[in-house]
Parts: C-alpha cells; structure tokens; sequence
C-alpha cells in the first residue's frame, strides 16, 4: 500500500504540470490536483501494480476537469461566484515568466477544454497519441482532429493578439 | 516518389513524434517543395516549444505539502469535498473562451445572421460581466469620476457615440467602464452598483447589420443579459437582478443611450 502511495506522490510534480496547463492560476490548479489524489485514493484497488500510475492519475485528473467545465459551463455556475472572491479570477499570469510565455498561457486558456487537454497531453506531458486518446477515451481520429484545431486555434489566437498590439501602437 | 501525399495533418503528426520513421524523409522533401506548409511547421513547431517553455518550471516547484499529506491519509479537512474554488475559474474561462473564440469563429465563417448575432453579443456580454463585475478593485479601467474621458476613449475605441446612461434613478450609480475585445472588433463595458453593492454592466459593441432583442441566460442563478440590437448599437444589460428590475434598468440604459446618439 505504501508503495503505491510513494508511486502516486512521485507523480505529483507531473500531475500539477498537467492542472496547471488547464487551468493556469497555481491554486486553482492545486486544488484540482488535490481532488485528484483524493479520488485516486478511493480507487487504489482499481490499480493494479505494473499499471503505469502516471497514465491512471492522469486520466482520473482529465475526467474531474472534463466533468466539472461541462457542468459549469452548462449551468452558468460562474455566474454565483460571490464577489469577493474575484482575486482567483484575476490571478496575474506572472508565474509564467516573460511576456512571450504569459501570451501563449493566456491563448491556451481561450481554446476549447477538449482541444486544451490533447494539446496538453501531447506538445506538453510527451504522451503518443495512443496513450492520450486511451486517457480522454476517444478515438485516435478525434485526438488527432483535436491536436489539429487547437493548434490552428491557439496560431489564430496569437496571430489576433499581435495584430492589436500592433493596432494600439500606431493608434496611441 | 513517395508512396503517398501528405497533408497538414502530417505536420502535425512530425511534430508529434508519430510519423512512422520510413516516411519522414519523403515528409521532408514535401514540405521543401511546399514553403506555405513548411512555414506553417515551423510556426507549429515554436509554439510547442514556447508552450513546453512556459510550464517548463512547474514540475520543478516544491510540492506543496498539501498535496502529500493528502495522498498519505493526513489531509486537513477541506469545506465541501470537490467543492473548491478551481472550477469556478475555469467556469469563467470558458465563458471567456466562448465570447473569445467564439467572436473568431464567427467571423471566419462569415456567420451574419441576426440569430447568431443575438447570441454572441449576450455570450460575450455575459462573459464579460462574470469576469469583471466579480473584481473589487480591478474592476474597470477608467472610473465613474473621469467620465468624459471614458466616454471620449470609449466612443472612439468602439466606433459608437457612446453616452453612459445615467441610472441612479434605478438605483445604480456608475463604477466606470473598460474596453473590451468583440467579435466585430471592440466593445465597451460599463460598470454599475447599487447600494447593496450588487452590480450590473452594460456591454456595447457595433452592430451595423442585425437588429432584434431578446433574454438571454445559461440557466440556473446565472446572470441574464437583456439585448437589443438596432441603429447600429449591440447593447446588452447583464445582471443576477430579479427579471422585472433587469427589464427596467435595460429600458432605461437603451433609451438613454439612444438619446444621447440623437442628442
């Protein structure tokens, strides 16, 4: 048991790599991390030793944070956040380094969760294409289609940003 | 020859390490006799790399102890099990995301129709008014006491005679205002609160073809964004107030604003 629980810890580093890419601010981020391992825990009998636990942890983080964004984004529960807790919103990107970084960070979070995550798991996390479809349980072709439009998307965001920067020079 | 043709999806497939080896030199010489895709590769191939840059740290920052205590049986009690804050930003975001990338799509595909209009406008809106009427003390860009400043920058910035309505007859006193991205371009933000401190924005955008107006709302709680478009104005009142007083306070911001376009 101890040994499987030194195995999941080991992963953490990786797993907040992970929620931090989807999420962006670092206790947002954290605290998905958090439900994860809590999870995780509950089904420690589901995982057989010899599993890669990386591949377990990460598909049980991928469908907490599918699961959630759906259901949000369905009911608007946004929308009842109390004022004053506004500052999680706010969260400078200034844990990511330069300007070019902060940028990049910014356009990953306006594309869709879907796309976000097979972005994720492959340019990021080093998953082949067959490991990340087995942890979004999709096929292979839409994976593939995912990569490829987040992709375009996330170019057709950075292309739009600079574009209005370029704007607001020559206009200031 | 090569075998076969490659694709833009191939590049894709390069980039991720999933072209079968015996095909990557045949791959090579495509993209050479083809600069657009060889140009559209590298462009791809940056971006993977300044994303790996950005979280390039993360899985080198201390883990907090939190986190291993709760994977070793210690954690603190937590309000709510999977109630935590996390969710509710990213809700945001993707509303965010929806006004974002939706405004993009939308005009990639030409989509002019007033029904889609309708919907982006009060999508945005709506995610405007989640992520800014929430802040305290970031709230807006150019406050209620500089007025005609922000009425000038804003008029200008959106293209729109822009006259901030006066609602404190409705209970609302004027927090300021920001400009914001749009799907036809840009869009100005006000902000209101009353003295319970709830607020309400009105979101502006030019609107040259499409005209109607309507309720809009995700369901539940959520704030409804009440629309018109008309005259060239998109406007929308985004609140959580009680449906009749919404109605009424949008009344009064569109008469308002159309007289001040008159005026």
């Amino acid at each position: 048991m101890d040994d499987r629980k030194a195995a999941i810890v080991g992963e953490i580093p990786r797993l907040r790599r992970y929620a931090r890419a989807l999420l962006r601010e670092r206790d947002a981020a954290d605290d998905l991390v958090q439900d994860c391992l809590e999870r995780a825990l509950t089904r420690i009998d589901n995982w057989q030793t010899g599993e890669s636990p990386r591949r377990w942890l990460f598909t049980i983080m991928h469908h907490l944070f599918i699961d959630r964004m759906r259901k949000a984004g369905r009911r608007g529960e946004a929308a009842m956040m109390p004022l004053d807790s506004g500052e999680a919103l706010a969260a400078p990107a200034e844990q990511f380094g330069n300007a070019a970084s902060r940028e990049i960070v910014d356009a990953l979070q306006a594309i869709s969760p879907d796309r976000r995550a097979a972005l994720v798991l492959v340019s990021i996390e080093g998953f082949s294409y067959a490991e990340a479809a087995n942890m979004l349980g999709v096929p292979a072709g839409t994976l593939m289609s995912r990569i490829a439009r987040g992709r375009e998307e996330l170019r057709a965001l950075l292309d739009d940003s600079t574009r209005r920067r370029n704007i607001r020079v020559v206009e200031t | 020859m090569s075998g076969r043709d490659f694709t833009e999806r191939d590049i894709h497939m390069a980039l991720d390490g999933e072209l079968p080896g015996e095909e990557r030199a045949a791959y090579e010489a495509w993209l050479n006799a083809n600069p657009e895709m060889k140009a559209r590769s590298l462009r791809y191939a940056a971006d993977v790399e300044a994303l790996r840059t950005a979280f390039a740290g993360v899985a080198d920052e201390p883990v907090p102890a939190r986190l291993t205590r709760a994977v070793f049986g210690e954690a603190p009690a937590r309000p709510g099990r999977f109630a935590s804050r996390w969710w509710l930003a990213a809700a945001a975001v993707l509303l965010l995301a929806i006004g974002g990338a939706g405004g993009y799509v939308a005009g990639l595909s030409g989509s002019g129709t007033a029904e889609a209009a309708d919907d982006q406008l009060a999508e945005e809106a709506i995610a405007a008014h989640v992520v800014y009427a929430a802040e305290k003390r970031h709230a807006v860009e150019v406050p209620a006491s500089d007025r005609d400043h922000m009425e000038a920058w804003l008029s200008k910035r959106v293209g729109l005679k822009l006259v901030a309505p006066n609602l404190t007859g409705d209970g609302f006193d004027l927090v300021g205002g920001r400009l914001l991205p749009a799907g036809n371009g840009s869009a100005a933000m006000l902000l209101y609160q009353d003295d319970g401190g709830d607020r309400i924005s009105l979101f502006v955008t030019a609107e040259p073809a499409a005209s109607g107006k309507g309720v809009y709302a995700h369901g539940g709680d959520g704030p409804r964004a009440v629309y018109w478009l008309g005259k060239g104005y998109g406007c929308a009142v985004v609140g959580t107030l009680p449906e009749g007083r919404l109605n009424a306070v949008a009344r009064s911001a569109w008469q308002q604003l159309l007289a001040g376009v008159e005026s």
